[in-house]
């Protein structure tokens, strides 16, 4: 299999452009190289030789190949610190901002939406517990939800391979986690308490609504899944979800901007989040 | 435009091909040009890279022109103050009320010819001959 | 262990329940924004809520009230959500055209008349919403525009979607409207474009 030619600048923005649309995934140009490796990597998978019948098949989605891309740039992997520029932005700017808002002995509120096998709402518990100074003044509630109830299962369970691992410092590991068997690890009773998982549906405002409000949402790398109708309901749903001020996390390719308008964008020091104004609350 | 860096501009259109009419044209006349499809994503593009000049379209979705200039020169930010040409095909005496009181710059009406566009440019960017 | 775990009340900062079409009409922000929310699916929901469409005038709300009726997605629905493509407030237009797009089953049957709209605003927006359809419904559609609407805006935005879609039998269609509109500077460009896409698609000879 021959390596395809380097895309164009033209076929380049014909791309991008398609996947904004079709997805909410946003690429600039500075993105470039990224886009260039994905899209070849799909086309050798394909068959397709050049870029415009590669494209072609894209649009008619033929075999499912919106899907197969979106895999492509988002490695469907989580494991523990996956996108940690979120959580420093979360313990730095976000938490602070949030505390201030609350009543004394209310609870600040997380949830990571779609959670997968757990290692997301571990990655937030273990990291306030290291990185949040304020930790200890404050009641902090995490909940993990999935529509998929063996993954949960999973979760709750809270066993790992080293690849999960991989981005824990070895003192971390040793603090955080027991060896399970071989390659294995368990995280500590003490953290698996900490989450609470629960099964949610994003387009099904009944099940997001069963969650009460939260002050930060995590809901990375699934709306792009999404088709318009369905990530319209979710992003409403997730608005729903927050109270007035809360904050919501997208993965690092997702851009609000298609998808919503309910949202403020704001800029911190480590990312780009969305929030839900407070005008009209009753913050 | 022939010293210094060039002056950035951001393109704000739904439509493809006339982002990349303006861009071509922009251009040609030294600027360096940035895209965005509505005006939520120009919005988030000017909190990380803030630019020069704002050639905006008037409907889109999401964030139509008018409301993204509104919330632009509402922020706290020295973004709020980046000139904005407004370009539309919507002609009327009322449109053009809308245009200046969301904080429009100039108005222009679509199509836009190209050479007219960089004039606007230079002049809003302060280099005009 | 700081970090909690208790089970959450149910729904805490649920909005006082109330029958959703009376706060459609007269509740707060919020409360409009809930009851917009759940008027959907209530007996009377789809006309309380084109009632309600007509005159909000928090954009929030109104995005409620736009994803209800676009989810409904009944003729009546579609009926009350159309009239808005024609706003004076372009927040509004915005607003109809994203929850348009999404009306499960497409617009298919309302096409061909946006198409024929006297206003060539609505002309315009109604090309950029047959993207929406299979490509050989929507090349059906907007070659004729090409051929004979009077406004070039309009056949630009035909243009901006042929771009994506069309097969080489659009390419003389395209070619006519540049020549149709000499004074034009946009056409020619988005043409050569557009021709340069759908040629670059277009399996040549000798490859």
């Amino acid at each position: 299999m021959s390596e395809a030619p380097p895309l164009t600048g033209e076929e380049l923005r014909q791309l991008c452009e398609f996947l904004y649309r079709r997805t909410g995934m946003a690429f600039d140009e500075a993105k470039r190289y990224y886009v260039q490796r994905r899209v070849t990597e799909r086309m050798g998978a394909t068959g397709e030789g050049a870029f415009p019948a590669y494209f072609a098949r894209l649009r008619a989605d033929a075999g499912g190949e919106v899907e197969q891309l979106i895999n492509a740039f988002t490695v469907n992997e989580t494991y523990f610190y996956r996108e940690d520029h979120q959580l420093r932005c979360l313990s730095r700017d976000i938490l602070p901002e949030r505390a201030r808002a609350k009543a004394p002995g209310e609870a600040i509120r997380i949830w990571s939406v779609p959670c997968a096998t757990g290692e997301e709402p571990y990655s937030i518990a273990l990291w306030l517990l290291e990185n949040w100074p304020e930790v200890d003044a404050y009641d902090v509630e995490i909940v993990g939800s999935d529509i998929d109830t063996r993954a949960l299962e999973a979760a709750q369970a809270g066993l790992f391979g080293r690849r999960a691992l991989m981005r824990l410092s070895p003192d971390l590991v040793e603090r955080y986690f027991t060896p399970a068997g071989p390659e294995r690890w368990r995280i500590l009773d003490d953290l698996r308490e900490s989450v609470r998982f629960t099964s949610v549906n994003l387009v099904e405002p009944a099940s997001t609504g069963a969650h009460g409000r939260f002050d930060v949402v995590f809901c990375r790398n699934v709306l792009i899944y999404f088709d318009d109708a369905s990530r319209r309901l979710a992003a409403e749903n997730l608005y729903d979800a927050l109270v007035p001020g809360g904050y919501i996390c997208l993965g690092h390719t997702e851009s609000m901007s298609r998808i919503s308008p309910l949202f403020a964008v704001r800029r911190h020091a480590d990312a780009i989040v969305y929030q839900r104004p407070r005008e009209g609350s009753r913050d | 435009m022939t010293e210094g860096k060039p002056k950035r501009v951001l393109v704000v259109d739904d439509a493809a091909l006339v982002r990349l009419y303006y861009r071509d044209a922009l251009e040609r006349a030294g600027y360096a040009v940035d895209e965005a499809m509505n005006g939520l994503e120009a919005l988030e593009k000017l909190l990380v890279a803030p630019v020069d000049l704002l050639v905006v379209d008037v409907n889109m979705p999401q964030m139509d022109g008018f409301t993204f200039l509104r919330v632009l020169r509402r922020q706290d930010l020295p973004v709020a103050s980046i000139p904005a040409l407004v370009t539309t095909t919507e002609a009327g005496p009322q449109d053009r009320a809308a245009a200046r009181e969301a904080g429009a710059n100039f108005y222009l009406v679509k199509p836009v010819p190209q050479d007219v566009l960089t004039v606007y440019a230079g002049l809003l960017c302060g280099d005009a001959p | 262990m700081p970090l909690i775990r208790k089970p959450s009340p149910a729904a805490p900062d649920a909005v006082p329940a109330r029958d959703p079409l009376a706060a459609l009409r007269d509740g707060s922000p919020d409360e409009r924004f809930a009851a917009a929310r759940a008027a959907g699916g209530l007996p009377g929901g789809v006309p309380a809520l084109a009632g309600a469409l007509s005159r909000e005038a928090d954009p929030r709300v109104r995005e409620a009230i736009l994803t209800s009726l676009s989810r409904a997605g009944t003729p009546e629905a579609v009926a009350a959500i159309l009239p808005h493509v024609h706003a004076d407030d372009a927040n509004l237009r915005a607003g109809t055209l994203d929850a348009l797009r999404v009306v499960p089953g497409g617009l298919g049957p309302h096409l061909p008349g946006l198409l024929a709209d006297p206003d060539p605003d609505v002309r315009l927006l109604a090309c950029d919403l047959a993207r929406g359809l299979p490509a050989g419904e929507a090349v059906a559609l907007l070659v004729p525009i090409l051929d004979a609407d009077a406004e070039a805006n309009v056949c630009a935005a035909a243009v901006e979607v042929l771009a994506e879609i069309a097969g080489p039998d659009a390419l003389p269609a395209l070619e006519a409207c540049a020549r149709r509109f000499p004074g034009d500077p946009f056409l020619p460009f988005a043409v050569r474009i557009a021709a340069g896409r759908i040629g670059a698609r277009t399996p040549a000879p000798d490859e």
